[in-house]
């Protein structure tokens, strides 16, 4: 204790020269805690929109069923199992059934992925209820970016072609009821949502599905033929996409703490250099060279406790203000793929805050002590006299 | 008187280059008594510092023995060493050497924050020892704002304040004026008559060579003559 406190005045005496690599240090420590929690921000957004979107409590798959196989896809429906047929009229559980078509807009063509879901289902966030209605075009919904990578707007009409069951092309106009926005792209890219039993007549795939969404209050049973897939399973994908994108933000943060730890190291170097006198004098006083290696190591890993208070000086309004309010996206990121909503809210955990404060303390500790291991080397009557070097 | 110092056959070699040596003491042999005011004196190159080192526990010995407060200098860890220092021995450079970031009383208070003081106890004594060297007043000054007398008086504070029972002054007049370097040795009279703390000295300057009560002159790493006045 009695060496921190002399540690951190010998600091300070430094003047201008401590704070300057307190500041840059400061700002390397707000940017990693503010991109991190961006980071964690944006993947909890999007799990919390997946799950809202497309996975509620997790999804029974057919067992013929693979995302990755597009040849297998229209034959991988399977009849809605008996055992959760309770389910599926309290609707707890809601049939998806998967098929590959296309489109043409203005007479071009778009392959599309057909998704047959009950306009009545309440366990997605999706507005199925526009499905529902008595026009004699059979009701579709798109997400925004399909929309406008086909043209389309709400009341248009397109045509859509597919192959039934029995490999038969079949075509029939559809309408768009309705255009929703998300940020979840699987909902969107590429996707026309239909009535489920409009569907399921198109494929002469009558009373099949492709998926089972679960009720998330519902427990999970096994079902012959069926696989389950839990939220982790179904997100694991969006946060791997969240982490592979962050990896890019995160080279602005190392850059400023590469800054910042060369400046600690320059001055540690330095003040070793100009100090020879005063280690002599430790040493004279009755301190080990290896307590005053230790002392000068606290002395330089001190700039990480000063810019760690004045980084949560400036840091903390900064934050508080954007976790309440948000960042407002300068573009449509959705329209990249990206699951990104129009406004991200940072998520500043705990854990991230005492992650950082701990990182920050590592390295500028590892940073001191390099410079700082040459004077257990030194000579201590010839520090005395400054005469080391 | 007991003997706080004993120096038999020191002989110190420096390397030079490759495979030679500059012998910097040769065969030096010396008591040192409680309550001595003693000097080595002699020009530049003689050795003096290097035996004050020596004694100091800062150097080792190349050859021979020296035991400091029963301590043999050779055979101690760099713990023991500091131990010692910290403990029982008290320096005063030519420099100051003074801490620049501190004030007055922190500087003084170091020795004492080594050494585990309760904080009560620590602000007594600094307070008693910048009495006796007459810096009362500023306590709250930095090394910046003092003038060399004043500094080298702070210097001797912080020698004294742990009441050691030998300091070890190399050139402590060097970097002063006439009457600087008078007031510093009359204090240093002053703490050696009244606390019976040791004070040996390496100096060529003749101001302290008059204020000592014995004088060992050395030359070329050798002992030439040793007086007590």
């Amino acid at each position: 204790m009695i060496l921190a406190k002399t540690a951190i005045k010998s600091l300070l005496g430094n003047g201008l020269k401590t704070w300057l690599n307190v500041f840059v240090l400061s700002i390397s420590f707000v940017l990693i805690i503010f991109m991190q929690g961006l980071l964690e921000g944006w993947s909890k957004q999007a799990v919390t929109d997946a799950v809202a979107w497309e996975i509620a409590g997790g999804q029974y798959w057919s067992s013929k069923y693979d995302p990755y196989d597009p040849f297998s896809l229209d034959s991988s429906a399977a009849a809605i199992p008996p055992s959760l047929m309770k389910e599926y009229n309290a609707h707890q559980i809601e049939p998806v059934l998967i098929a590959s078509g296309s489109i043409y807009p203005d007479g071009r063509m778009m392959p599309v992925l057909m998704k047959g879901i009950r306009p009545d289902q309440n366990l997605l966030t999706m507005p199925t209820q526009s499905l529902k209605g008595d026009s004699t075009e059979i009701p579709a919904i798109i997400g925004a970016h399909m929309a406008s990578q086909a043209g389309l707007k709400e009341n248009d009409l397109v045509t859509l072609r597919w192959r039934d069951a029995n490999g038969t092309f079949e075509a029939v106009d559809i309408r768009i009821a309705s255009v929703f926005k998300t940020t979840v792209p699987t909902t969107d890219n590429g996707m026309i949502w239909l009535p489920l039993e409009n569907l399921q007549n198109m494929m002469s795939q009558p009373g099949k599905a492709t998926m089972l969404i679960k009720d998330q209050q519902l427990t999970t049973v096994t079902v012959p033929g069926w696989k389950f897939k839990n939220q982790t399973e179904l997100t694991k994908q969006t946060i791997a996409l969240v982490r592979a994108k962050s990896i890019g933000m995160s080279i602005f943060y190392f850059i400023f703490l590469f800054l910042a730890l060369i400046a600690i190291f320059d001055t540690q170097t330095l003040s070793i250099f100009r100090r020879q006198r005063e280690i002599g004098t430790y040493v004279a006083l009755g301190m080990t060279p290896r307590q005053v290696q230790n002392f000068f190591t606290l002395e330089g890993t001190m700039n990480a406790l000063l810019a760690i208070l004045l980084g949560f000086t400036y840091g903390l309004p900064f934050f508080i203000w954007f976790a309440a309010n948000g960042i407002t996206m300068p573009i449509d990121a959705s329209s990249f793929g990206l699951p990104i909503a129009d406004k991200m809210y940072p998520l500043f955990t705990p854990k991230l805050i005492i992650g950082t404060i701990i990182f920050i303390f590592i390295v500028t500790a590892i940073v001191s002590y390099l410079p700082a291991r040459k004077i257990s080397k030194m000579n201590p009557t010839e520090a005395i006299r400054g005469k080391v070097l | 008187m007991k003997t706080i110092v004993s120096v038999k056959d020191l002989v110190k070699k420096y390397p030079i280059g490759s495979s030679g040596y500059f012998t910097a003491l040769n065969g030096i042999n010396l008591e040192f008594t409680e309550s001595e005011f003693a000097g080595l004196v002699g020009p530049s190159g003689s050795g003096k510092t290097t035996l004050l080192n020596i004694i100091g526990s800062l150097d080792v010995p190349s050859g021979g023995e020296v035991s400091v407060l029963s301590h043999s200098i050779s055979t101690l860890t760099q713990k023991e060493a500091a131990q010692l220092r910290k403990e029982k021995l008290g320096f005063i450079f030519q420099n100051y050497n003074l801490l620049p970031v501190y004030t007055v009383f922190e500087n003084v208070e170091f020795p004492l924050l080594l050494l585990n003081m309760s904080a009560e106890e620590r602000k007594k004594r600094i307070l008693e020892t910048l009495e006796w060297v007459g810096l009362s007043d500023k306590i709250n000054s930095r090394p910046s704002q003092l003038s060399g007398g004043e500094c080298q008086r702070v210097a001797i504070a912080r020698a004294m304040v742990k009441r050691p029972s030998l300091v070890l002054a190399d050139e402590p007049t060097a970097n002063l004026d006439s009457a600087n370097s008078h007031n510093v040795l009359q204090t240093m009279v002053k703490l050696n008559r009244e606390l019976k703390t040791s004070f040996i000295f390496a100096t060529h300057d003749e101001k302290v060579i008059g204020y000592l009560h014995r004088i060992i002159r050395l030359e070329d790493g050798k002992v030439v003559s040793d007086k007590t006045i």
